[in-house]
């Protein structure tokens, strides 16, 4: 009973001592809505160590893992909506699970997109050794067949792995429902499978190809990106070069709580913008595997808004959403 | 072969520099400190350590030396609390609180602490020469295992795990199960859909499987203690010396042989590691070891094997990602992040373009097993001290540690309620006879077993026959027989010549 | 009868389990053919039946423990409850302060020792996992000291 006492009596004092919000940014936080080491961990160092220097204190980066995003969406939606300290991390996964429901009542409204921490983009990749050449060797074999060719990625059904095969079909006009995928635990995974022959095409990422360039082992048919990339991949044709309209970018960026005052939210694009205009920066995207592409404030909050418009269609086509 | 030789004296150049050689050394102290918490392993101890070795701005190969020692730290430490307190102290530690806890809780905590150091370095070590010798030999046989292999490894490991079925074997069987209904709830691994979620949003890429081990493990543990105490069932243990003995390094070589080889070979395996490398040790070594019946009581067997299993799996794990920069598993895939943040890239360039840091690399693993053999057998009599902390304070310190394990890394309050509430759980369960080694490994094995199933079927388009297609599956499946059929036999006979 | 009213909890767990295994869970398309519901749909049903076994012929028939014990225990696991709830407001140091001192004399300490015991494993702890291992744990309502 003592212990009870005692205890609701310093709920009562943690209450009163939790000081109200203020719209500065004192304890600058970045929380990686996901285990340590993966890319939602890189997106946050990227913002730790891009942001050095604008701030009095380090930011400090905190993982929170579950339900791929959801329970950051959801903080951020109920305790933490006006937190001026507090970016998270998200990456287009997280705009499809939105545009896909996963989040439940969570859309892109309830949130305020702050910034990018750069881009990725899809990979087709098929063995050295694979009888497809080029990237309309594979799809004239899948518009012959869909059944004879087996593709794989890291992750399930719907998500945006799956998707970017998904695109590659709907290109050619075939349905996504046909296709014969696996699902893999990650791109280790898959690109073991690759090697081993279980799949035939790897739908991967290009920022992971690195390590695979130039070890004659992986052959990369076209990468999913508007226009051609640096190199080392400058000699790689794109997949819309090819002729086949399908584009998908691995958008990584942070969010914030939507009731978070202008004064901070803008104090933050700000920041972004000046850590753009660095060299330093572009360093750190290079050394994190990222690709340049730097949107911040209203500009990116459009740009992302259009995007999950069109996953809404395209999930709606494939049949995921109704 | 000779380029092996180059290769590795001119790593030991590297590694041997004084300023390397300490960096080894506060890697591997740092581990085990970091690996001896509850719930927090190699793969946390990495991923936490990373952003400070980046910071220190060491040259490429010294950081990366500092972190494999962090990385095999951490694998050491984890099994301390493991035999200490029956806390696992990660998800490849699990095994060993079978054996290892009895024995400490029998007063031989020194033993059983310097005999798994032991088999931790002979398995860690095993890995690394295995590794030097014929590393891309191996790689490219490991990604040769397809989902229907898996399958076919995953149906091994159950039935070396037969071996651990109880009094009743209802009980284990319906343990195992709850286990895999635990594991399947989550996202869908192959079409994304909810299961057994009810909305919640913590839940939806299912239970962390370290909450479920400090929970059903960890708290049980706890409140077993309390009833102990309360009920005055609980004996204060006496200041132990015992420490490993030649005759107990002679009666368990064959153990740590095995062990080692079966963990290895799980080890270099993509999607499989530690856990599942341990286990498959221990239910092995229960079923072709003599005189096996007092497993799980504190047969010091029951001990080296999985410890040398989870060592070998560990350094079998760097295999794919250094020869082939395919990271196996989620520790590897932190380390290849590493690596190309300092701007090495794994793979088979690596070894050409940048042979002081891929043999540097290599020979600090040398170093570091022997660098954790020496720190941790002198820590042993301290380790073993923490056992004659009066009850009353041990036992609200193992909350105050599962508490740290669990929260410190993902920070999640609610974690903390589900602890306890499976350590309500867990207590029930062992109150009932059932044990809880089931329950994990059918929460560890259950994911591959359905999710390889369910590649294999989408791969030949529902043809089922290609679970039986690969050399690699027969003969796993050939081995499952063996090792469910030849204990039956040898016991057949011996009932016979007793009779005789 | 203790096993018995157990399995009898999970016979229900598990008929429930089955049966959203059976209605709920199904997948827009799929290219396995077994989809995401026959997994559960057979572990739900194996672990029906041995839940039905285990109340035909139950083994162990009482819990071997005295109604003081259990409530002891109960405390215990109230104290843990409230520890978790309060882990991340009062913060680590504080939490675990009065946490220890709680436990430590519900275990037979001295209130003076028990206190002290919570003081040096909140302070130490605290400040070995922050400052030298890089963990993170809350500050609460220290949060403008520490």
């Amino acid at each position: 009973m003592k212990l009870f006492k005692t205890a609701a009596a310093a709920i009562i004092v943690a209450g009163l001592a939790t000081p109200a919000f203020a719209a500065e940014i004192t304890k600058p936080e970045c929380i990686a809505p996901a285990q340590p080491g993966g890319g939602f961990d890189l997106t946050c160092r990227v913002a730790q160590t891009g942001l050095q220097g604008q701030f009095d204190t380090p930011m400090q980066v905190s993982f929170m893992p579950g339900g791929i995003g959801a329970v950051a969406i959801n903080l951020f939606n109920t305790t933490r909506t006006d937190d001026p300290n507090a970016i998270v991390a998200f990456s287009s996964g997280s705009l499809l699970n939105i545009a896909t429901g996963k989040y439940g009542q969570w859309t892109e409204n309830d949130v305020r997109f702050l910034a990018t921490a750069g881009a990725d983009f899809g990979a087709v990749v098929v063995r050295a050794d694979s009888p497809y050449e080029k990237l309309s060797d594979l799809m004239d074999a899948v518009k012959a067949d869909v059944s004879s060719v087996v593709f794989g990625a890291g992750g399930s059904v719907g998500s945006q792995d799956w998707m970017k095969g998904a695109l590659l079909l709907r290109a050619i006009e075939q349905d996504p429902k046909k296709m014969r995928y696996v699902a893999f635990d990650g791109g280790g995974e898959s690109i073991a499978a690759l090697l081993g022959g279980s799949i035939q095409v790897y739908m991967g990422d290009v920022g992971e190809m690195v390590s695979h360039i130039g070890t004659g082992k992986l052959r990369i048919l076209g990468v999913m990106s508007d226009e051609r990339l640096d190199a080392p991949f400058a000699d790689i044709p794109t997949v819309k070069e090819q002729g086949y309209d399908a584009e998908w970018t691995i958008l990584r960026g942070f969010y914030m709580g939507k009731n978070v005052s202008d004064d901070a939210y803008n104090a933050w694009v700000e920041k972004f913008k000046a850590a753009y205009a660095s060299e330093e920066f572009a360093k750190l995207q290079k050394e994190k595997g990222l690709l340049p592409l730097n949107l911040a404030g209203a500009e990116l909050d459009e740009s992302i808004k259009q995007r999950i418009a069109n996953m809404r269609e395209i999930a709606r086509e494939a049949g995921l959403i109704q | 072969m000779d380029a092996v030789i180059t290769g590795l004296s001119a790593g030991f150049a590297v590694a041997f520099q004084p300023f390397n050689l300490s960096l080894v050394l506060i890697g591997c102290f740092a581990g085990t400190l970091i690996g001896a918490l509850p719930g927090i392993g190699p793969i946390n101890g990495v991923a936490i350590l990373l952003p400070i070795a980046y910071g220190l701005g060491l040259p490429p190969e010294s950081a990366l030396i500092l972190l494999a020692g962090i990385y095999y730290g951490a694998e050491y430490g984890g099994r301390i609390s493991s035999i200490l307190l029956n806390v696992p102290g990660d998800a490849g530690a699990v095994m060993t609180t079978l054996d290892g806890n009895p024995l400490a809780k029998r007063g031989e905590a020194g033993r059983a602490l310097s005999l798994s150091a032991v088999a931790s370095f002979f398995g860690g070590t095993f890995a690394v020469v295995l590794m030097s010798l014929s590393g891309p030999a191996l790689a490219s046989y490991a990604v040769t295992f397809s989902p229907s292999d898996y399958v076919a490894l995953m149906v091994f490991a159950f039935a070396s795990l037969a071996s651990l079925v109880g009094s009743n074997s209802v009980k284990t069987l319906l343990a195992a199960v709850m286990g895999l209904m635990l594991a399947s709830i989550g996202i869908d691994a192959n079409t994304g859909v909810a299961r057994y979620t009810f909305g919640i949003p913590d839940i939806l890429a299912g239970i962390d499987f370290l909450v479920v081990v400090i929970g059903l493990f960890g708290m049980a543990e706890l409140i077993h203690l309390v009833e102990q105490q309360v009920t005055g069932k609980l004996k204060p243990l006496a200041l132990d010396k015992s420490f490993v003995s030649m005759k107990d390094l002679a009666f368990t070589k064959w153990t740590i042989l095995r062990g080692s080889v079966i963990g290895f070979f799980i080890g270099i395996l993509p999607g499989t590691g530690a856990s599942v490398a341990s286990a498959v040790a221990y239910g092995t070594e229960k079923r072709v070891a003599p005189n096996s019946e007092n497993f799980g009581k504190g047969d010091i067997r029951g001990l080296a094997a999985p410890e040398s299993a989870n060592n070998a799996a560990a350094g079998g794990a760097m295999v794919p990602m250094l020869t082939l920069g395919i990271p196996g598993s989620g520790t590897t895939a932190i380390l290849l992040g590493a690596l190309l943040l300092f701007n090495v890239t794994p793979g088979p360039l690596m070894f050409e373009q940048r042979p002081e840091i891929a043999w540097g690399l290599i020979a600090s693993m040398y170093i570091g097993n022997v660098a954790l053999l020496v720190i941790n057998l002198p820590l042993v009599g301290l380790f073993a001290r923490l056992l004659t902390i009066p009850q009353q304070y041990l036992t609200p310190l193992i909350a105050v540690l599962a508490f740290i394990g669990v929260y410190s890394v993902v920070s999640n309050p609610h974690d903390l309620y589900m602890i306890t509430l499976l350590g309500v759980f867990g207590w029930i369960l062992r109150k009932l006879d059932f044990s809880l080694a089931p329950v994990i490994l059918g929460f560890v094995l259950g994911g591959l077993f359905e999710d390889n199933l369910r590649r294999a079927l989408s791969i030949s388009g529902g043809d089922w026959s290609i679970l039986v297609h690969s050399g690699n599956a027969i003969m796993l499946y050939v081995l499952a027989v063996v090792v469910v059929v030849v204990p039956i036999w040898l016991g057949r006979r011996k009932k016979k010549a007793a009779e005789a | 009868m203790a096993d018995r009213v157990f399995a009898g909890a999970i016979l229900v767990i598990a008929l429930l389990y089955t049966y959203i295994a059976f209605t709920v869970i199904k997948a827009p398309f799929q290219y396995d053919p077994l989809g995401p519901e026959s997994w559960p749909k057979l572990l739900g049903i194996v672990a029906s039946l041995c839940a039905i076994y285990l109340i035909v012929r139950p083994d162990v028939e009482r819990l071997k423990a005295d109604l003081g014990t259990l409530g002891r225990l109960a405390v215990v696991v109230v104290m843990l409850l409230a520890y978790g709830r309060l882990f991340e407001p009062l913060g680590f140091l504080v939490s675990t302060w009065v946490f220890c001192t709680a436990f430590g004399i519900m275990l037979g300490a001295t209130p003076l020792k028990a206190f002290a015991f919570g003081a040096v494993t909140g302070t130490v702890g605290y400040f070995a996992c922050t400052r030298l291992l890089e963990l993170n744990l809350p500050a609460g309502l220290l949060n403008h000291i520490l």
